[in-house]
């Protein structure tokens, strides 16, 4: 049996599908405004691959209401669900998605205790750290020193406020890796409130596009004083999970 | 007189009223009118909706012709039954429209809770009828927001503040006491009617049987299936300020005995598997329906709510006494056990949530806090402790009363929906 979960995000629209029970196709293709559009190309990318539509079909994610077919789950069940099937023993998952966080706390068997998401702006969400890194027009190498360098404290947590503080401290001419760091570590902080307001967490699962970004990871460690577990493709687990509840 | 000679006549801006009021129609008729298997007696408070600005503001200004005054609250505490006995008319008028939100921040802080920002709108545009019929406004000192804009409406209407203590010990009943008093002699004053043993009997007697009959309606709700959806009652609630105690109490048990009937016969509005919701927190002024509606349209239903605009407004009644001084002590008495969050420590309402959710049957809790509402805002960290105690799922939600987050909103609520029934 073929099972397809599409998670339908404001950034990317993710497909996964399983056949029975394994994984025989994942792709993220940009959701450019138009996640709707680009579930159906992924969809047809598959049949093109395997010759048939898969039989079961979840949609998820913010676009998940206008999709033209599949039975329709909340990103919330699918994340669970998804990041329960890598890491069954851990209770926290915190994910970064384009538009919203969300913390997830699950059972021993998987089953979603408790949530919450982020208020309606896009401070702290993968959204407001895409809007100031593009600003900074970063080389790999100025990413690379980051990590080394001493984070230059950023207070202002709203997207539009905090470009324009990190705008001031360039002009000042404070070096590009040292906002970088700063803007990781106030980041973090944020995000690390965030999961403790829900629980603490010894081991706490990261997904989401923002589960990429490293040098978070390491902030977010720093913060929580615990580790943090990343599933291979960080951004899949909610479309996998909506493939296994298909 | 038409509706438009009264409104014209109450100094309202016509063309902006019309504006205000030109969407309503669709929107009751898609959330309300709309819908299958609504009780019958519905019609009553269907009809007053309809007519939402004509029907009742008509019946006040014709008291005003008679020599009665009209009084404008905007808290439950307030006790009405004071000036129900005098022959004036008590209106409730905290408003739920994002519609006045932007003229109220003309005088008020963007950071400041919508309730207060849109009341403060209605008056400095002047399309609240009621608002134009009052002769004053009763205000409290139940937060900060509220307690500094009476400053500023005074401007605009003269506005009598009582002021609610912030604790429950004997020397806050005793100012209390002391308040609901000089309220008294206050309402006296401008009626010029002095309060008896036989008309403040009657005005007792004609709220509590206005709170008798809507608990009389929350207390239905416990059966499964639900035998009316929680939105039609918030409507109910939501309208209790304004109507006419004697005929509304009179149409609630009409519908309590239409309720009666389908619950002998096990009609539903929904599904006997549907989630069933309580919500908490903060009031949902009408017309804010935007809770109600999305819990509902997500295959919920609302089984009670634990706010101003629910059990706060209609719990416990006055107890009678046989003279004047006795009664106003009464009446000051009955309002102290009701458990809102501007008091502190706070427990009582605690333990209201944990009775309601089991008497209700609450599948799950929702929390709701409109935008920068301190007092119900930090307080919920303890009604989410207490629901994690008594291991009962659990959701907070802010908004306030513009449309864009109907989304985000709903995403939490599914989810919340989804995790009862997994």
């Amino acid at each position: 049996m073929r099972q397809a979960g599409l998670d339908l995000g404001s950034v990317n629209t993710k497909l996964v599908v399983l056949e029975n029970g394994e994984r025989v196709f994942s792709q993220v293709l940009p959701s450019r405004f138009d996640s709707v559009q680009a579930g159906i190309t992924l969809l047809k990318a598959y049949v093109e691959e395997h010759g048939e539509k898969p039989e079961k079909l979840v949609v998820t994610g913010y676009g998940r209401v206008n999709f033209p077919e599949g039975r329709v789950i909340t990103e919330i069940t699918c994340q669970g669900k998804g990041c329960h099937a890598y890491f069954p023993d851990y209770a926290y998952i915190l994910d970064l998605g384009g538009q919203d966080a969300k913390v997830i706390k699950k059972s021993a068997e998987g089953k979603i205790i408790q949530f919450i998401m982020n208020d309606k702006c896009a401070a702290g969400t993968g959204r407001f750290l895409d809007v100031i890194l593009k600003g900074l027009d970063l080389t790999s190498e100025e990413l690379d020193l980051a990590t080394e360098a001493k984070p230059m404290p950023i207070n202002s947590m709203c997207t539009v406020f905090a470009e324009s503080e990190v705008i001031t401290m360039l002009a000042k001419g404070i070096p590009k890796p040292e906002v970088i760091a700063g803007l990781f570590k106030s980041t973090a902080k944020r995000l690390a409130n965030f999961v403790e307001s829900v629980g603490h967490p010894e081991c706490l699962i990261f997904t989401g596009g923002g589960a990429h970004y490293t040098l978070l990871v390491r902030f977010l460690e720093r913060e929580l004083k615990g580790n943090v577990v990343i599933p291979s493709e960080p951004e899949l687990t909610a479309a996998l999970g909506a493939a296994l509840l298909a | 007189m038409d509706n438009r000679e009264l409104w014209a006549a109450l100094g309202m801006d016509l063309e902006k009223h019309d504006d205000f009021l030109a969407p309503v129609p669709a929107i009751f008729t898609s959330l309300f009118l709309d819908r299958p298997n609504r009780p019958k007696a519905m019609g009553y408070f269907d009809m007053i909706v309809g007519d939402v600005h004509g029907i009742r503001v008509h019946e006040l200004y014709a008291m005003k012709e008679a020599g009665a005054k009209v009084f404008s609250t905007f808290c439950v505490y307030v006790p009405e039954e004071i000036v129900v006995a005098t022959g004036s008319a008590s209106i409730g008028l905290c408003a739920g429209a994002q519609y006045t939100v932007s003229s109220g921040e003309k005088v008020l802080p963007r950071n400041l809770c919508p309730l207060i920002k849109s009341t403060m709108g209605f008056k400095l545009d002047r399309i609240c009828p009621y608002f134009q019929v009052s002769d004053w406004v009763i205000g409290e000192t139940t937060c900060d927001g509220k307690k500094k804009a009476w400053e500023i409406l005074n401007e605009h209407i003269p506005t009598y503040v009582m002021d609610l203590p912030q604790k429950k010990d004997s020397k806050d009943a005793r100012l209390w006491e002391e308040e609901v008093r000089e309220f008294a002699s206050f309402i006296e004053r401008e009626t010029q009617v002095d309060l008896t043993t036989e008309n403040l009997t009657s005005g007792i007697q004609k709220i509590n049987n206005k709170r008798q009959a809507l608990q009389r309606l929350a207390n239905l709700r416990k059966h499964n299936p639900a035998p009316i959806h929680g939105l039609d009652v918030l409507l109910i609630n939501q309208l209790s300020f304004f109507d006419d105690p004697v005929r509304f109490a009179a149409q609630v048990n009409a519908l309590c005995d239409e309720l009666d009937v389908r619950v002998k016969e096990g009609f539903g509005v929904a599904p006997v598997d549907a989630p069933r919701i309580l919500v908490t927190g903060t009031p949902q002024p009408l017309p804010a329906w935007k809770l109600h509606a999305l819990i509902e349209q997500a295959g919920a239903v609302v089984v009670g709510e634990e706010t101003c605009t629910g059990e706060r407004y209609y719990k416990n009644v006055t107890e009678p006494a046989d003279n004047v001084s006795d009664m106003l002590a009464n009446i000051a008495k009955r309002p102290l056990k009701v458990n809102c969050a501007c008091f502190t420590p706070n427990q009582g309402r605690m333990e209201d949530i944990s009775f309601m959710a089991e008497n209700l049957k609450a599948d799950a809790v929702i929390d709701f806090t409109l935008q920068f509402c301190q007092t119900y805002g930090v307080e919920s960290y303890f009604v989410g402790k207490e629901m994690e105690k008594k291991k009962i799922p659990f959701l907070r939600l802010e908004s306030d009363f513009s449309e864009e987050d109907q989304g985000q909103l709903l995403t939490r609520i599914e989810a919340l929906i989804e995790m009862i029934r997994a």
